[in-house]
């Protein structure tokens, strides 16, 4: 087994551990600066592994090979890197609201920073599975951790009821997972992604291997977020406290995505004219289904739920070029390099929102408690401004070219099958449909006043922001702006990371 | 490079207005005035360097190479026109909103990026480049529109905002057929003109690039925006609407959509025309039956824009010059009348309905005249601007075997319905008693003009009535770009 391959989620494990330690010792005043301490070796780990990640590609201490594995089931490639970073990044940016948030919170804040680092664990494993046990123990530690934060206001009712929805739906969802994943070992007699690659002894196993396909992709849709497994999203972010529901919409999303890429790049040609039809179709009713429900809307929690809902609709588009015929004109990579430069873009963006959230007073997430904030906080209402644009897909910010690159690879695949060209049609009236709820969030912020009878119009007290999540929230606005403008870099480095799907 | 300088300042000036404190409404206006006017003595710079044919002030900088989207920036003889009106209006529109107080940052923030996505537009040599600033401008439109709007200012921004990007929808979907019709790897319009587009592809990719173009043109049966989007905007803004923004669609149906799409243009022009006439007579009629006097000029602007369509479709030399040559001299007036109209005279009365109004001619003299002036400017009086273009447009029209001959005879009858709408609406406004009882208004004189007014008003008028004495000054210029695309029309089978 070599160690050094683990060595980022060890380091994480032991973070978390290490925290509820330290908790032990830490007087009421401090346990905050727990917090700043997770995310202080969050940023450690990050750097480290961008800037050295030689040290990663270490020696071998004992030899793999299992039973019914044939490796390790894990592989720290480009790839995996850059979805590990992702999640770092989220996890520091979660860790620093929930400090801000933390007055609100009213439980043990040790626990929460501990948790949010384990789900950071399972989806940093998740990043690196190659086989299905991986997959589900993953999965499954992303899912309990967020049984546990989703329900962490244990005083308030929503977020209770918030835990026991996610709770039941996710385990209904993990049962339809673990019996996907029974099928396919029962049919192919491996576990590894790259048996999905091969022939079927016989026409019945592959049967079963077809059926057990659909179900892993359910309960993988579920942890999208993809219609119609969606129907936890809106309650759960409303109950959630605002950086669970932060983490929820980027990390848990990009995993399964992660996953989703890896097992896809696998799949036998004649498996593909099956995948590719089913997430067609999945990918138009996600997006319509998420745009149109958030119309209505006006909980910004739920909100944004339901956009999210679009969002993996919008991704889904991406992940049809990996479903092509082989050798197809856009090769599974291009599709993947949209999806990641998607997920970064959306990262960036739903977590300024988030931070921006957190700093509303407010007991609800009405769109009211917007109004007058440009007056009351001109940096959070430019800054909010920017990620609901930049999730728009509006020019110049990085959600543009993200949706951009996913409509480009989608509209490839799709061309040679002009009766397939429907789906374009709805994605680009999804991206219309969802410009009239965004810019109902930009319009609370700038004239929003007297929406709600109850609240006056341009309440004028000012909203102050402590100096750090000022200065994320600048960094956050810059980084759309700037990345969106010149995107050049960021592609570069994507370029490596996709190679394993060339 | 002095031509991106358009651009620069432009965002420059965003970003200086926006900084400055909300309080300090009187610099703010002065540093917008000051970076409006050198945009135009940017432009201006332009007009009289550029030789008469070729692209001028090319940059050309990698961008994203893995789309093949390219930084690259330049100006030819359609281009040119164009940029000038831009910067005419934008000095304008600061000048007729010299009062506005309420938020004078953000305000002129908003204002100077839309200005400078105009700029972008006009000024991209690359067709994703071009699509990124079309897109750009939809957020600011939104702003304008929405916190300083007038009539029903959330409906008609929303309204503008899905109309518009519904067309950008239709736009993404050509460019992208576009982009893997041409199998070129390349968004840059040089390279794209030069790609091999099979006929089929371009019958379907044509009509899905205008149409999505055309919705910001107004093409009927699109353009519902216009109108009131135009009435609620704030006078500035209304001014960049009817005067630029309009014009960034029909740049992209003719750009984008005819000179990439020669086959596809042949094929379609019949229906374009059809529609373009639908617009000159449908607008010329509803603007005769509206009482809001801004609805009024929100109608005409649609009706004018028929004529650009108009032009458009005759895929003619002469009849592609009165096309341009209407964008220009459309963008003059129509900023003009909506200043008028939306700020000099409304600032005055605080009504706009026509019928409350009351002899106005014997109580603002001075305006009024300088509105009927511009009225038969609008008309297509000889003299202004506006006659030189719609000549053009129609003479193009009938030499055009895409336009029947039915078409141009309906379309002359529009000519008469604008004469009929634009006199009867000056009666209504200035030399008739007041028709509605029980308004408050008290008789006597109005105050005079400020001298802001006076030379937004003489800053226009003035433009159309230099290229509609000399229309030469422009016309020489477009010639040679033109014929490129028109040879390219006759090349194509």
């Amino acid at each position: 087994m070599n160690v050094m391959l683990y060595s980022m989620e060890i380091a994480m494990v032991l973070s978390g551990l290490g925290i509820l330690m330290l908790d032990l010792g830490t007087p009421a005043r401090g346990k905050r600066d727990l917090g700043y301490l997770a995310a202080f070796l969050m940023s450690l780990l990050l750097l480290q592994s961008v800037f050295m990640p030689e040290v990663q590609d270490g020696f071998s201490l004992l030899s793999s090979g299992h039973s019914i594995t044939e490796g390790p089931g894990y592989k720290l490639d480009a790839f995996a890197r850059y979805f590990k970073h992702l999640f770092l990044l989220a996890a520091i940016l979660v860790l620093l609201m929930a400090v801000d948030f933390a007055g609100t919170l009213r439980a043990r804040l040790a626990e929460f920073f501990a948790l949010v680092l384990f789900a950071l664990t399972g989806m940093s494993a998740a990043a690196s599975a190659t086989n299905f046990i991986t997959l589900f123990v993953s999965i499954e530690l992303i899912t309990v951790s967020f049984y546990v934060l989703t329900s962490f206001q244990r005083g308030q009712m929503r977020s209770l009821e918030a835990g026991v929805k996610y709770l039941i739906l996710g385990a209904a969802a993990s049962a339809v997972l673990v019996y996907g994943i029974a099928l396919v070992y029962g049919a192919t007699g491996s576990m590894e992604f790259a048996a999905l690659g091969k022939a079927c002894p016989s026409a019945e196993h592959d049967h079963l291997l077809r059926l057990g396909l659909l179900l892993v992709i359910a309960g993988l849709g579920f942890k999208i977020a993809a219609f119609p497994f969606q129907i936890w999203v809106p309650d759960v972010y409303q109950g959630a406290p605002a950086p669970v529901t932060a983490f929820l919409a980027v990390g848990s999303k990009a995993a399964g995505f992660a996953l989703l890429m890896r097992l896809c790049h696998h799949l036998r040609p004649d498996l593909r004219e099956l995948t590719l039809t089913v997430l067609a179709a999945l990918a138009g009713a996600t997006i319509l289904y998420g745009s149109l429900c958030a119309l209505r809307q006006r909980n910004l929690k739920r909100l944004f739920g339901y956009a999210g809902i679009a969002s993996a609709g919008y991704l889904l588009l991406g992940l049809l070029a990996l479903n092509a015929q082989p050798g197809a004109s856009p090769s599974g990579a291009q599709g993947c390099h949209a999806m990641m430069f998607y997920l970064a873009g959306y990262l960036i963006a739903v977590m300024a929102a988030f931070t921006v959230l957190c700093h509303l007073d407010g007991e609800d997430e009405d769109l009211s408690v917007l109004a007058g904030l440009h007056a009351r906080s001109p940096l959070l209402a430019t800054v909010l401004t920017l990620s609901v644009v930049s999730m728009a897909g509006l020019p110049p910010l990085m959600g543009f070219l993200g949706k951009f690159l996913l409509l480009q690879s989608a509209f490839e695949v799709l061309s040679p099958h002009p009766a397939q060209l429907w789906l374009m049609v709805v994605a680009l009236g999804g991206v219309v449909i969802s410009l009239y709820y965004y810019f109902g969030i930009l319009r609370a912020i700038y004239w929003g006043g007297g929406i709600s009878p109850g609240r006056p119009a341009g309440e004028s007290e000012a909203i102050t922001v402590p100096p750090l999540a000022r200065l994320l929230l600048i960094a956050c606005g810059l980084i759309l702006l700037w990345v969106g403008i010149f995107p050049q870099a960021l592609l570069e480095w994507l370029g490596d990371a996709v190679a394993l799907f060339r | 490079m002095h031509a991106l300088l358009t651009l620069i300042l432009s965002f420059a000036g965003a970003l200086a207005c926006g900084l400055m404190p909300a309080g300090r409404a009187r610099q703010i206006r002065w540093v917008a005035l000051a970076f409006a006017s050198l945009g135009l003595l940017t432009a201006l710079h332009c007009a009289l360097r550029y030789g008469g044919s070729g692209v001028a002030d090319e940059v050309d900088w990698p961008w994203i190479p893995s789309l093949g989207a390219r930084l690259a920036f330049g100006y030819d003889g359609i281009s040119l026109p164009l940029l000038l009106v831009t910067g005419l209006v934008a000095v304008c529109g600061v000048l007729f909103t010299w009062e506005l107080k309420e938020r004078a940052n953000e305000f002129y923030a908003y204002y100077f990026a839309l200005v400078g996505g105009v700029y972008g537009v006009f000024l991209s040599r690359d067709l994703f480049l071009l699509f990124v600033f079309y897109e750009i401008a939809v957020v600011p439109k939104y702003f304008l529109i929405a916190i300083w709007g007038g009539t029903r200012k959330d409906y008609a921004a929303m309204k503008l905002v899905l109309y518009s990007f519904a067309g950008s929808a239709l736009v993404l979907l050509g460019l992208l057929g576009l982009y893997f019709g041409a199998n070129a790897s390349t968004f840059t319009l040089q390279e794209l003109s030069q790609a091999s587009l099979s006929a089929p592809l371009q019958y379907v990719v044509f009509p899905l690039l205008f149409v999505g173009f055309a919705v910001l043109a107004g093409m009927w049966p699109f353009h519902t925006w216009a109108p009131t989007g135009h009435v609620a905007a704030p006078t500035a803004a209304s001014m960049l609407l009817a005067g630029v923004v309009m014009k960034l669609g029909a740049y992209g149906c003719l750009r984008v959509a005819i000179g990439l799409l020669p086959l596809g243009a042949k094929v379609w022009a019949p229906w374009v025309a059809a529609l373009a006439v639908v617009n000159i007579v449908y607008g010329a009629l509803v603007a005769l039956r509206q009482t809001d006097f801004k609805f009024v000029i929100g109608y005409s602007s649609v009706s004018h824009m028929g004529f650009v369509l108009l032009g458009l479709a005759t895929l003619t030399q002469t009849g592609l010059t009165g096309a341009v040559l209407q964008m220009f001299s459309h963008g003059v007036i129509g900023a003009l009348l909506f200043a008028l109209v939306g700020a000099v005279i409304y600032s005055r009365t605080h009504t706009r309905q026509l019928e409350e109004f009351h002899l106005l001619i014997a109580r603002m003299p001075v305006i009024a005249w300088v509105f009927i002036l511009a009225g038969l400017a609008s008309m297509g009086l000889p003299g202004f601007s506006g006659f030189a273009a719609e000549l053009h447009v129609l003479m193009g029209a009938w030499q055009s075997p895409w336009v029947s001959a039915g078409l141009v005879v309906l379309a002359g009858a529009g000519v008469v319905a604008t004469f009929g709408y634009t006199l009867v609406k000056i009666h209504e406004a200035f030399f008739r008693p007041r028709v509605a009882s029980g308004s408050s208004d008290k008789e006597g004189l109005y105050e005079p003009m400020t001298a802001a007014e006076i030379a937004g008003c003489a800053l226009l008028l003035g433009s159309s009535l230099l290229v509609g004495l000399f229309p030469s000054l422009l016309t020489d210029k477009m010639q040679a770009s033109l014929k490129l695309i028109v040879d390219r029309l006759n090349e194509a089978r």
